[in-house]
Parts: C-alpha cells; sequence; structure tokens
C-alpha cells in the first residue's frame, strides 16, 4: 500500500510536460548543434560517420512521412494506415519523369506533390464518410492496390517487381547531392519547413475544424464545419507531403521497387504517430528517432532488439496511450481589451459563482446594439468594438464586460 | 415577413411515423415555443430545419432558400444555429475554442494564406477571437475562456453553447430545452438572456417542457403531439385550447 503511495507520489511529481521545460536558448542551441552534426562527425573522427548519417537521413525521411500522416491521423483522427500509397507514387512519379522524360529531380518535386495529391482526392472521395476502424481497412487495401499496380508493371511503366533503377541526384544551383550529408541537409531542411508549416496550419481555423471534427464530428458539421471538405482537404495535405518525401527518397536511393512501399511501412509510420503522441509535432519527431533511430543504436544485439522494441510498444501502450509527448492544449493571446482575462487565474472548472453573486448572464454583457452586431465577413475591417474605439469603455469607465466588477478581483 | 416556413413535411423512422405532414412558419424577430409531450416529433422537426436529417417529403423554407436536403454546415451558413437537447459541446477543449468553432463558417482565410500565414489570415484570426471573446462576455463566461469545457457546471455548458451558437451570426437560433436540468434562478437567468438574444435581432425557436419558462419568453406557441400541429397561437390562447389540455393532460374516461 505505501509502496504503492510513493510510487504513486514519484509518479505525480513527474514532470508533466516534457519540452515545456526547455527555455529557448536551448532548443535554439539543440537545433544548431544537430545541424552540425556532420562537421562534428568530421572533427571527432568517427569512423562510421557516413552509416550513422544515412541513420539520420533515414529518421528524417519518416519524420517528414510521420508528420504528413499526423495531420491525418493525429489531428484529424482518421485512421490511415495507407500512408506508403502516396509515398510511392510520389517516388515513381520523380523516377519516372526523371528516368523517361530527362526531368532535372527538383522538378520533379511539384508534380509528385500533385500526383499524391490528385491520387488521394481521387480515393479518398468515396470513403472520407467511414468511420474509424472501416476507414482503417479500406487505406490498408490502398497500398496494396497500388503495390500490385506497380508489381504488374502498370502503364509499362514501372519496372515491375523489380522496380526501377539508376534514378537520378538532385542537384541544386549546380551543386549535385550525392553524399550522405549532402541530402541530410537536404532532409532535415525538409524537416524543419514541414514542421513550420504544419504548425502555422495547427494554430489557424483549419487545424481547429480538424480538432473539432476528431472531437464530434456531429457537432462540428452542426456548428458550420463542412466536415467533408476538411477530412479531404486533410488527406490531400497528408497525400502531398508524402508525396515529396517520395521524390527525396527516390533520389536518395536511386532505386525503388514495390517492395519499398508495402503494407509494413505503412504500419511503421503509424505506429510513429502513435507512439510519438498522435497531434503533436515534437511527439511525431521523438517517435521518429525512437522508431527509425533507436533499433540502429542497438544493432548489436542481433534480433532481440526488435523483440525489446516490441515489448517496449507494449508496455508504452498500455502506461502512455495517449503518445510519448501528447498535444499541449492551444494557447491563444487574447487581444484588448480581452487581454484582461489573459492572466487571470479562472474559477475552478465546475465551480459556481462566488457567494452573493448574482448570475452574471442576467445582467448580460453590455455590449449591445449594432456595435455588438460586427460581421466577421472579410470585408468589414473594423474590430468589434469599432474603428474609433467607441465601446471601448462601458456606461462608467469600469469594465463594460462584467457589469463593472473587474474579473481580476474574482480570483 | 416568413423567415422560416416547413411546408408539410413528413419524417419516419421504419414504422414510426415521427413527424406528419407538420406545417407551420416563424416570423422575423418572434420567439416561438414548440411544445408536446415526449416523443411527440419536436426535436425530430428541428433536425429537419437544421439539416442533420432529411425530410421523406416537404419542404423546409428560410429566408428565400429552400432548404430541405441541405447539409447542416450550408444551413448554418444561411443562418441557422442551433444547441443540442442532450449537450454536445467539444469537452476536451477550451471554452474560446468551442465559440471559436461556430466562428469558423465566417471566416475566409485560405490554405495557402494559412501555409504562409499572410497578414490577412492574422488579421482574421484576431477578429475571430475578439468576436468569441465578445459572445462569451455576452453569455457571462468571458473569464472562463481557457478552461476546458467538459469541466464546467451544467448551467454554463448550457450557455457555452448558446455563445457558440450565436458566433455563427444567425438570424435563426434553435434552441432544444435550453432549460432542461438548470435549477430555478438558472432558469431565471435564461429568460433575460432570451430577450437580449432577441434584442440583437435574432428570431428564436425552441423547445422546452418548462411551462412556466415558455408562456413567460414565447409569443407563438407551436404544439405537437404525435407528429403532427394540433395547436398554434399565443400563449394564452394556447394554454385554453381543449386539444391541448387534452393531449397534456389525456382525456378522462369517466
Ligand atoms: N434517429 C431516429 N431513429 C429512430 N427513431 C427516432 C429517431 N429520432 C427520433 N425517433 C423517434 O421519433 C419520435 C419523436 O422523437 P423526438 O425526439 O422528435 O421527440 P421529442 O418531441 O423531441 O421528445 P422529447 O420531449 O422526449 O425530447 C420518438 O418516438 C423517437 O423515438
Ligand atoms: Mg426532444
Amino acid at each position: 500500500m505505501s509502496f504503492k503511495l510513493s510510487l504513486r507520489a514519484l509518479w505525480d511529481r513527474r514532470p508533466r510536460r516534457l519540452p515545456a521545460g526547455i527555455p529557448l536558448w536551448a532548443e535554439i542551441v539543440g537545433v544548431l548543434a544537430f545541424f552540425s552534426l556532420p562537421w562534428i562527425f568530421r572533427a571527432i573522427g568517427l569512423a562510421t560517420s557516413a552509416y550513422w548519417l544515412e541513420v539520420l537521413n533515414t529518421v528524417g525521411l519518416y519524420a517528414i512521412l510521420a508528420l504528413s500522416l499526423n495531420v491525418i491521423l493525429g489531428h484529424c483522427g482518421m485512421f490511415h494506415m495507407g500512408h506508403a500509397a502516396f509515398f510511392a507514387v510520389g517516388a515513381y512519379v520523380t523516377a519516372v519523369l526523371n528516368l523517361n522524360y530527362g526531368w532535372a529531380i527538383l522538378a520533379t518535386l511539384p508534380v509528385a506533390g500533385l500526383a499524391a495529391g490528385l491520387f488521394a482526392a481521387a480515393v479518398a472521395g468515396p470513403i472520407i464518410h467511414l468511420r474509424g476502424d472501416y476507414l482503417l481497412i479500406v487505406t490498408i487495401g490502398i497500398v496494396e492496390i497500388i503495390r500490385i499496380a506497380l508489381t504488374n508493371d502498370i502503364f509499362g511503366l514501372t519496372g515491375g517487381p523489380n522496380g526501377l533503377m539508376g534514378i537520378g541526384r538532385p542537384s541544386i544551383f549546380g551543386w549535385r547531392l550525392t553524399r550522405p550529408w549532402h541530402f541530410f541537409y537536404l532532409i532535415w531542411t525538409g524537416v524543419a519547413l514541414t514542421l513550420i508549416l504544419f504548425h502555422f496550419l495547427e494554430h489557424s481555423r483549419f487545424g481547429r475544424a480538424l480538432k473539432f471534427i476528431k472531437e464530434d464530428p456531429v457537432a462540428a458539421e452542426g456548428i458550420g464545419i463542412n466536415t467533408t471538405r476538411l477530412k479531404l482537404l486533410a488527406f490531400v495535405i497528408g497525400a502531398v507531403w508524402a508525396g515529396f518525401a517520395g521524390t527525396i527518397f527516390a533520389s536518395r536511393m536511386r532505386t525503388i521497387s514495390p517492395d519499398s512501399f508495402n503494407f509494413g511501412e505503412s504500419v511503421i509510420l503509424f505506429t510513429i504517430v502513435i507512439l510519438g503522441g498522435s497531434g503533436s509535432q515534437r511527439g511525431v519527431l521523438l517517435g521518429s528517432f525512437l522508431v527509425m533511430g533507436l533499433p540502429e543504436v542497438f544493432r548489436k544485439f542481433q534480433d532481440s532488439r526488435l523483440l525489446v522494441f516490441g515489448a517496449a510498444l507494449v508496455v508504452m501502450m498500455i502506461f502512455r496511450p495517449q503518445g510519448l509527448i501528447p498535444p499541449r492544449p492551444s494557447k491563444y493571446s487574447l487581444p484588448a481589451p480581452w487581454d484582461r482575462y489573459d492572466g487571470a487565474t479562472p474559477p475552478a472548472p465546475g465551480g459556481g459563482r462566488g457567494p452573493g453573486e448574482s448570475p452574471p448572464w442576467g445582467k448580460g454583457g453590455t455590449l449591445k446594439g449594432p456595435v455588438y452586431r460586427q460581421s466577421l465577413a472579410p470585408t468589414d475591417t473594423r474590430g468589434p468594438l469599432g474603428a474609433d474605439g467607441a465601446a471601448k469603455k462601458g456606461p462608467s469607465g469600469l469594465s463594460p464586460q462584467t457589469g463593472g466588477r473587474d474579473p481580476q478581483e474574482e480570483s | 415577413m416568413l423567415l422560416l416556413s416547413l411546408n408539410n413535411v413528413t419524417k419516419t423512422f421504419g414504422g414510426l411515423v415521427a413527424v406528419a405532414g407538420f406545417s407551420a412558419g416563424v416570423t422575423r424577430g418572434e420567439v416561438v415555443g414548440l411544445i408536446g409531450p415526449n416523443g411527440a416529433g419536436k426535436t425530430t422537426v428541428f433536425n429537419l430545419v437544421t439539416g442533420s436529417i432529411k425530410p421523406d417529403a416537404g419542404f423546409v423554407f428560410f429566408a428565400g432558400h429552400s432548404i430541405s436536403g441541405l447539409r447542416p454546415h450550408r444551413i448554418v451558413k444561411l443562418g441557422i444555429a442551433r444547441t443540442f437537447q442532450t449537450i454536445r459541446l467539444f469537452p476536451h477543449m477550451t471554452v474560446l475554442e468551442n465559440v471559436l468553432s461556430g466562428c469558423h463558417c465566417r471566416l475566409s482565410a485560405g490554405i495557402s494564406a494559412t501555409f504562409l500565414r499572410l497578414p490577412s489570415q492574422r488579421r482574421e484570426e484576431k477578429r475571430a477571437l475578439l468576436a468569441a471573446m465578445a459572445e462569451l462576455d455576452f453569455v457571462g463566461l468571458a473569464p472562463k475562456w481557457n478552461l476546458q469545457a467538459g469541466g464546467l457546471a451544467y448551467g454554463d455548458q448550457r450557455r457555452l453553447e448558446i455563445a457558440r451558437a450565436l458566433a455563427t451570426e444567425p438570424k435563426l437560433v434553435i434552441l432544444d430545452e435550453p432549460a432542461g436540468g438548470m435549477n430555478e434562478p438558472e432558469t431565471q437567468a435564461l429568460t433575460g438572456l432570451i430577450a437580449q438574444i432577441r434584442q440583437r435581432d435574432i428570431t428564436i425557436m425552441l423547445i422546452e417542457h418548462d411551462m412556466g419558462f415558455v408562456m413567460k419568453v414565447c409569443d407563438k406557441l407551436l404544439v405537437m403531439e404525435n407528429g403532427a400541429l394540433i395547436a398554434e397561437g399565443t400563449p394564452e390562447d394556447v394554454r385554453r385550447d381543449p386539444k391541448v389540455i387534452e393531449a397534456y393532460l389525456g382525456v378522462d374516461e369517466d
């Protein structure tokens, strides 16, 4: 009993959100250190430098893929286990355009993304309304269809089971990327861009809408969100990104075959997102390192490493089903005049009003009349409080929002 | 001027006729109450108006549009917002985010503006925050903006649902048992809130079993029984209508 209690106390005292405690400067130093790894490896004369850079490249590529899956699975909550299919479309489009039509690799990038996005729009259209487990099964079917189509040399372009060989290298301003450290910078710049862009996406009306759909699709639709369109959008964005990753993959490997895009790859991506923390970019990044990097670190233990890895996954899912780094609640900083509530420690959840206070809504807000009814329509450039700030002060100059009570006093 | 009209709307679930040839109209500016015994089909009528379910026959018109068969989000955009009989908030999200969900349909930032975080998108986000906070203030929840919605007291959750509906800038709000589960002071306060919504030139339609409340806030009542409209008129008229008394009290068989 007491043992259990002390364990409990330890558990309660654990740091709640690991990365939240890391100060900004430490994060910047960390990122800079990471991006200087190729130099560090050379400086310390690491013999296996190329090998470790390749490992990091694999981690980065899977991070891009998993972050794009995170939009679909993490934010929108759609159980999509067919992400390898979009990855494959991107890789094969790049390979075919490069080998058969002599396109430069980077020129194929937008086409690969577009093709994967169009493919996603076409296949997702009819299945987007399916719920959880049903969607999962259908998306598994999509990977299989792609794999079988590629194996059967569809359109006579894909080279059958042997795949395509001799894919070119990307070059940037005449600089040909061939070595592992070249790809290190290409891939990890891609990861950084992905993190930034998807961060913007997450903290926008689109990202919010995806979360509403995940939480309650019926309520979301009922409050004015076009759930079908947004789910489709999430699918297409994720697929476009997977297509981009396909381009990088094809030019990094130089050889692609249907086996590179099998169901197992989809499962790995799914695992990364769920293990890391679905909906959390930091979590997914960490998940990529753990799932793709850690097994390499323990390679000397041979096959038992996979056993341990599998067991670790099981334990994780029992004790921390929300993932290693669950998404943080979104932060909003209120614009004036509402910033008065910014620092306010709000009343306890579910707690009632203070003694003797009448419910504030009986009196209601004092922001009424035409000033209140400002539309959100984009043509309206006035703030809801009017351009001249006429309504910013209540009749008595006290808080116009709470009938003169200062909300800070409540707490 | 009729804001909403239902013409001969019918809905059956399997063999059960939930709504049978229901016709009614709502004039702009009114507070209309829809009453009737349990299972009369009131919620089904609301679901037909908001597009959650589609009528088997008949038409619904709103502000000059035929809306029968439209998807719910289209109907919200046209100006009908609702609350649910069983509260349907996004319980794990904050109070503010819940209201922002209502703002979504009035925002227009595109996907590329979002990816690039253009100034236009940032300005729009700020406008949305201001509008959402104004709605929270309107229902008296502004200080609780950063709490989890699921942790709020029951009455607060009902108010939050109303704020979320108002954030869609509706012409008509539809409240399904807004006083359900509320205590006496909360119901009192709700009366005040409804009067204030009305001052904003928003038409209100509501279902409620609390007759005292209904008589006080509604201009007009529609009485349903077994899916059909059995009486219509001012609260005074309806209260005296023998058919209504019969529906509520049952026929005296003696
Ligand atoms: N989705 C559905 N599927 C099958 N039957 C339904 C469905 N929705 C409602 N019904 C049935 O239709 C009838 C009318 O239901 P409705 O919910 O409209 O009643 P109500 O007047 O709102 O009742 P209450 O006052 O109890 O909320 C009931 O018999 C109900 O069981
Ligand atoms: Mg009902």
